[in-house]
């Protein structure tokens, strides 16, 4: 808040990015590794299997039994039915609509509970990026307002940035810490700002309702689920009849679904299954295509007789459930997704080098005893952008070494996982700043070096045995290993202190006519610009 | 935070503290008015107007808090926004009423 | 074939990003060490902007209005990392690899289309 809109919008873009970067930081994280979500819940299950066909209605009769038995008088049911990459019946049910909802995982073979390891796998990273592990109201409202404040930031960012274009290749690793990072900041920033904007604004759109419900508050008084039928996004439900009721069988109604809608079927969900007016809907993968829609038929549970279905969504119904599937990103194939996965990565890096060029450019002179904030911000910094990863390779590790059999096995993988993340935060506290980066991100790099080791000697299956099926995940769990190792060593290197500082040794050949090439600026002047700009 | 040189006095906290409560308060009021407006008065099927209205809300949030730190001073800024609410709270009173 | 077609978009929008870049005086002098001439200049923004412009045009014959620009952006993404990272690291390879990214765009054409 300086004189000069540019100056507000440089003032704007620093404090409205610390204050939510670190949050941002483990969304960005945990929400790119959701992209292969699959396949992490494939490694944290080695019992599985994955590849077979099922037969979708006699899955979905073996989740039924189980619910009937196990559930008998709750408000909902939801059967998730096996498929070719997650060999499940996953069940959920409620007895209430405010929850809690309970979750069980069904061996498609015979119907009872899984013999696979007890873990979330992949799912709680998907869920943690949206929800933080908390009450879901709570968390969805903090990430949302963190993404609204990340917007905030991005488009007073493009402003505070004069010349976007000029500098969009600009990368000055070797003339001074500060502008290193100011580079890399912008690099990545720029390049992928699109990704940026995109993620920011769908994730928002995502939850819009929640978020915004004063369309339907005005349109429908309120009346969600009316709103819901009448875009065509869900089939007419029918409030439950008061009395008891027989539920007909789900696999020929599976049949007859499966006739009407070329797509996948991936749930099945009865509400009211012990009602005279209990409702099975049928709900489809999305058609290929940008838009996050699934196609529904819902059915009468009492006498099978079908009672509607979604129709087409109309324009801006399609948008905005495009903008969904543009988050989550499903219609990608591997080598796109991959793009995806490199865009959130670097979502995770103008967010990290973000943090570090704001306690960069405010280094106290060397006399000088930092302030409360300045340490708090650093210690911050190191504890999420160095933390979060320690927390992610013990989840893995923890997934391969926890007894299988452990009570409350799932829970502990994720305590862990906070456990690890909190200690290298406090550690980071009692050690020398520049000591605690590198021995946290060598620690991280150790770990997740460790992970292929570990899950070869726990399993048995590795690829030198001609057990491929992980060897993507080997490789990236190594990709990520040796990129933190680097980080490690880049930590641990002198570096110039302050801008405009000489560098301490010799720069290497590729940099020596760089340096010299350089357009020579007066260094009060650099430093005062990157000073104003971070 | 760092930066003592530069007068941080509790007019200007007081300022900041100011400007973050109005684009917070000020931008999320005038999304949801204009969301709930056009809600109800787009010229298309209802669920259609209540989805194209709730879409660019977002970006109405973005635009007002962009404008709250823009502004002069934080007074003009509250005038801006609380003058464009009132219309937008004034026609949809008015179209509620006759509805 | 949808990866064939990301990779002519990629190395296509690499080609026109290390173009565009070197038209800039600070990155063809990280390059060549000299100014970058005045008609030079013009030619490689030029030919950016056509590769640019190429590489939407595939994305979007092949994948549709729908996929189309959401892979050209990426693959402008992805391209122009690699770009940074020649500059900063390797700024003599541009050049080399930025001209064989054009015959293997090439190469890849006639894939996409049979696909």
């Amino acid at each position: 808040m300086r004189q000069g809109f540019r100056q507000s919008m440089a003032w704007l873009h620093t404090w409205s990015g610390l204050v939510v970067g670190w949050v941002l930081f483990a969304v960005f994280v945990t929400g790119t590794a959701t992209y292969y979500r699959t396949e992490i819940t494939q490694w944290m299950r080695p019992e599985l299997q994955a590849g077979a066909t099922f037969d979708a209605g006699r899955a979905a009769d073996l989740g039924a039994d189980f619910l009937k038995a196990r559930a008998p008088d709750a408000v909902g049911w939801f059967i998730g039915l096996p498929q070719p990459d997650k060999p499940l019946i996953e069940v959920h049910w409620w007895k209430d609509l405010a929850g809690p909802f309970h979750h069980a995982l069904l061996d498609p073979a015979t119907g009872a509970p899984t013999a696979a390891r007890a873990t979330q796998g992949g799912d709680f990273l998907y869920r943690f990026h949206f929800e933080l592990n908390m009450p879901p109201l709570w968390g969805r409202w903090i990430v949302g307002i963190c993404a609204l404040i990340l917007l905030v930031s991005l488009v007073s960012g493009i402003i505070t940035h004069r010349r976007i274009f000029a500098d969009v290749f600009t990368f000055r690793r070797t003339k001074s810490a500060q502008r290193g990072w100011l580079d890399a900041h912008n690099v990545t920033g720029v390049l992928a700002l699109p990704f940026h904007l995109m993620i920011a604004y769908t994730g928002l759109v995502t939850f819009a309702l929640m978020y915004v419900p004063w369309g339907v508050t005005a349109a429908y008084k309120g009346d969600e689920i009316r709103f819901f039928v009448e875009a065509q996004l869900m089939p007419e439900v029918r409030a439950p009849a008061g009395k008891p009721g027989g539920l007909v069988s789900l696999s020929p109604l599976v049949a007859q679904a499966q006739g009407r809608v070329s797509e996948t079927l991936e749930h099945v969900a009865v509400y009211n299954p012990g009602d005279a007016a209990a409702t099975i809907v049928t709900i489809f993968e999305e058609p290929h295509g940008l838009a996050h829609l699934h196609p529904q038929i819902a059915f009468d549970g009492a006498s099978g007789a079908e009672l509607g279905a979604t129709g087409i969504a109309k324009a801006a119904t399609h948008i905005s459930a495009s903008f969904v599937g543009l988050h989550e990103a499903h219609f990608a194939g591997p080598w796109l997704k991959a793009l995806f996965f490199l865009c959130g990565l670097m979502g995770a890096a103008t967010i990290g080098t973000g943090l570090v060029l704001w306690t960069v450019a405010r280094l106290p002179k060397p006399a000088e005893r930092p302030g409360f904030g300045y340490r708090l911000v650093r210690a911050l910094n190191l504890g999420t952008v160095a933390g979060l990863p320690v927390g992610l390779a013990v989840y893995f590790l923890a997934n391969r070494l926890l007894p299988v059999g452990l009570e409350g096995r799932a829970e502990t993988e994720i305590r862990l996982f906070f456990g690890a993340w909190a200690c290298v935060a406090l550690a980071g506290l009692l050690r020398p700043h520049r000591a605690a980066w590198r021995e946290a991100f060598g620690l991280a790099s150790l770990l997740f070096l460790a992970v292929p080791l570990v899950s070869a000697a726990t399993t048995g299956q590795h690829p030198f045995d001609g057990a491929a099926r992980f060897l993507g995940f080997d490789a990236a769990m190594l990709a990520i290993g040796l990129l933190l190792a680097a980080a490690s060593y880049r930590a641990g290197a002198p570096r110039p202190r302050r801008a405009g500082a000489a560098e301490p040794r010799p720069a290497p050949r590729p940099a020596a006519h760089r340096a010299q090439a350089a357009v020579p600026q007066a260094r009060s002047a650099e430093g005062a610009e990157i000073r104003r700009r971070a | 935070m760092g930066q003592p040189q530069q007068g941080r006095g509790i007019a200007y906290r007081m300022g900041v503290a100011g400007r973050v409560l109005l684009a917070a308060l000020g931008g999320y009021g005038l999304a949801a008015l204009l969301t709930a407006l056009l809600s109800v008065t787009l010229p298309l099927p209802r669920s259609e107007a209540v989805a194209a209205a709730t879409l660019p809300s977002f970006a109405v949030m973005v635009a007002a808090a962009i404008f709250v730190f823009a502004s002069r001073s934080l007074a003009r800024a509250a005038l801006g926004l609380g003058a464009l609410c009132l219309l937008l709270g004034g026609g949809l009173w008015l179209v509620q009423g006759q509805a | 074939m949808t990866p064939l077609v990301l990779a002519l978009n990629l190395a296509l929008s690499f080609a026109a990003l290390a173009a565009l870049a070197l038209s800039l005086d600070r990155h063809h002098r990280d390059a060549f060490l000299v100014r970058v001439p005045k008609g030079r200049a013009r030619t490689l923004r030029l030919a950016g902007w056509a590769g640019i412009t190429a590489s939407f045009a595939a994305a979007v014959s092949f994948e549709g209005w729908n996929f189309g620009p959401v892979q050209w952006i990426g693959a402008l993404t992805g391209a122009a990392l690699l770009v940074v990272a020649l500059l900063a690291y390797r700024p003599g390879w541009l050049r080399p690899a930025a001209l064989a990214a054009l015959p293997l765009a090439l190469a890849a054409l006639p894939f996409a289309l049979k696909g």
